[in-house]
């Protein structure tokens, strides 16, 4: 090991390790200990780093930047779309920019899980704590529509199910209840055993309702086959929990209409017991995102800047925006929108001149007018994160690189312009 | 590809549940125009009994439809120990993207998670690579 006691951080996802082990020759990683399959391969870095290229043919930073002042000075409504795998000095940037430019700016919380964050920034849901808390406390781990045993792999080993916690010396073994609540046999559902509650599709608020009955003392109803005696036994751990918490996955968000369903359950179970939320974030900084934008303008995402003003609503997502065709350049950092929206909007992209800035080539970069290659956050830039949780993660390059940062190129398009 | 030949064999509706898998994602990490990603992603898992039905073995090539895209994937027996019969499961994917409504009820969120489509057999049909899709091709 080149240095035992320095210890990095992985930014595969927002769980935010910060007990990684690395091992260098010639400032190349040539061993990563302690992270997970994903950390893992997000650490060696990808087989595919980003060319600098200006139409299609290579060319220079300088020139990059240059011409991508160019597309967005001409432009007259530009969007800025992604930044969950940037770090926060980026993300403030990115938001300057967007100012300055008159744009639309927008992250996958957008489509995630912005409601969440969305409450839980504005007060709605007091009820939430940290990572740690849920180490030394819970004896309850409720993953509702979450399988982190595939999402998220260190969160039951790390945090949740399986360590040792200050008031939980018996971890698992004796000290703790996982319960997983999902419309599939998930990888977590296996490790939660008979603590495993399947339900159809859609039928989340249902069961919200029926344990909210359960735990008012009511006979639980559902229109789905589950047993009452299933539901009652579940309302029955949850009410007996010290420290319980709930971890929300897409599967709960996309399930629901609106975050009342949530709010009820949670107000009932802090009234017959000691109960915490918490949203599984994928991005490693998506929530920093949804946080330096809310500093900025009272807002998570979806905006639109205008001289002084700031507009948000659906309008602004980047879903509507390019289904509606209404941006006429795109800004992509640190995203791959054409993976990950669906295909019928994301084909929308290839009618408009996009920049991408990322460390990899990515399905919208091979589309990209321009692609300027950024440091790889966390392994080749340091930075600053908001974990999952809200807690800030600092972090230090693992080796070095003539790469510039993402924060860095934005700064100098600003520049530019 | 000539989508008319599959108005001849038979078609069948199923809900495509999306989810996340591990390997996938660090096939993702690695390469995503590699081989490992493609052939992680662009699989559905069925039921045993909805394979009987629709005569479809695990292993075969199959065109999923509906009005908002359409792509050909993998057939792959579930290895779920409870029955799912009329729900499939897809690894979130472009290829899986290809199917998802632009329909937000204006809420700016699209339904990933749950997906109609029809299933038919595509036999002799090529799995599109990630560059292939219509996605990045219109």
């Amino acid at each position: 090991m080149e240095d035992e006691d320095k210890y990095n951080v992985c930014t595969a996802c927002s769980i935010l390790c910060d007990d990684i082990e690395i091992e260098t020759e010639n400032n190349s990683i040539t061993g990563v200990y302690t992270a997970c399959r994903k950390g893992v391969s997000r650490i060696q870095t990808c087989n595919e780093p980003m060319p600098c290229t200006l139409d299609g043919k290579d060319t220079d930073v300088d020139t990059a930047i240059s011409e991508t002042a160019n597309i967005l000075k001409k432009s007259e409504n530009p969007l800025i779309f992604g930044l969950g795998n940037s770090t926060e000095g980026a993300q403030k940037k990115a938001i300057e920019l967007a100012k300055q430019l008159n744009a639309n700016l927008d992250d996958t919380s957008s489509f995630c899980q912005g409601p969440v964050v969305e409450a839980i920034l504005n007060g709605e849901i007091n009820y939430t704590c940290t990572l740690d808390d849920v180490r030394n406390n819970a004896d309850v781990i409720v993953y509702w529509g979450a399988d982190p045993a595939n999402s998220h792999p260190r969160h039951l080993s790390k945090y949740t199910y399986f360590p040792r916690g200050k008031y939980r010396q018996k971890g698992y073994d004796e000290d703790r209840t996982a319960i997983a609540i999902d419309v599939r046999e998930s990888s977590t559902a296996e490790i939660c055993g008979n603590n495993s509650y399947l339900i159809p599709p859609q039928k989340d608020e249902e069961l919200i309702d029926a344990l909210i009955d359960a735990l008012s003392g009511k006979v639980p109803k559902v229109s789905f086959e589950m047993n009452k005696k299933r539901i009652l036994e579940l309302a029955n751990i949850l009410k007996k929990a010290k420290y319980g918490v709930i971890f929300a996955g897409l599967g709960l968000v996309y399930s629901l209409d609106n975050f009342e369903p949530i709010k009820r359950l949670m107000d009932k179970l802090n009234e017959v017991s000691n109960f915490y939320f918490n949203p599984m974030i994928g991005h490693y900084n998506m929530r920093g995102f949804n946080q330096n934008l809310f500093n900025e303008t009272g807002y998570i995402n979806r905006v639109k800047f205008k001289d002084s003003e700031v507009k948000h609503g659906y309008e602004y997502s980047v879903v509507e925006l390019l289904k509606n065709k209404s941006v006429d350049s795109a800004l992509i950092i640190g995203s791959d929108p054409m993976c990950s929206l669906p295909g019928s909007i994301a084909r929308n992209l290839n009618k408009i001149p996009i920049i991408t800035i990322d460390p990899c080539e990515t399905l919208t970069s091979r589309k990209s007018r321009i692609n300027i290659p950024s440091a790889l956050s966390g392994v080749e830039c340091g930075g600053s994160a908001i974990r999952m949780d809200g807690v800030r993660v600092n972090f230090e390059p693992m080796i070095e690189t003539s790469k510039i940062s993402d924060e860095e190129i934005l700064r100098r398009v600003m520049e530019e312009l | 590809m000539d989508f008319g030949k599959f108005l001849e064999t038979p078609e069948y509706d199923i809900k495509i549940i999306t989810y996340r898998d591990i390997f996938q994602s660090e096939a993702l990490e690695n390469s995503l125009f590699g081989d490992e990603y493609k052939d992680l992603s662009a699989i559905i898992k069925l039921d045993s009994k909805d394979m009987e039905k629709m005569g479809i073995k695990s292993g075969n090539i199959v065109y999923l439809k509906n009005k908002y895209g359409d792509v050909v994937v993998k057939a792959v027996e579930s290895d779920s120990e409870n029955p799912h019969r009329g729900y499939a499961y897809m690894p979130n994917s472009p290829w899986s993207n290809s199917l998802v409504s632009d329909e937000t009820g204006n809420t700016g969120v699209p339904n990933y998670k749950l997906i109609d489509a029809s299933i038919s057999d595509a036999k002799g049909e090529d799995i599109a690579d990630i560059e292939k899709l219509e996605v990045v091709n219109v």
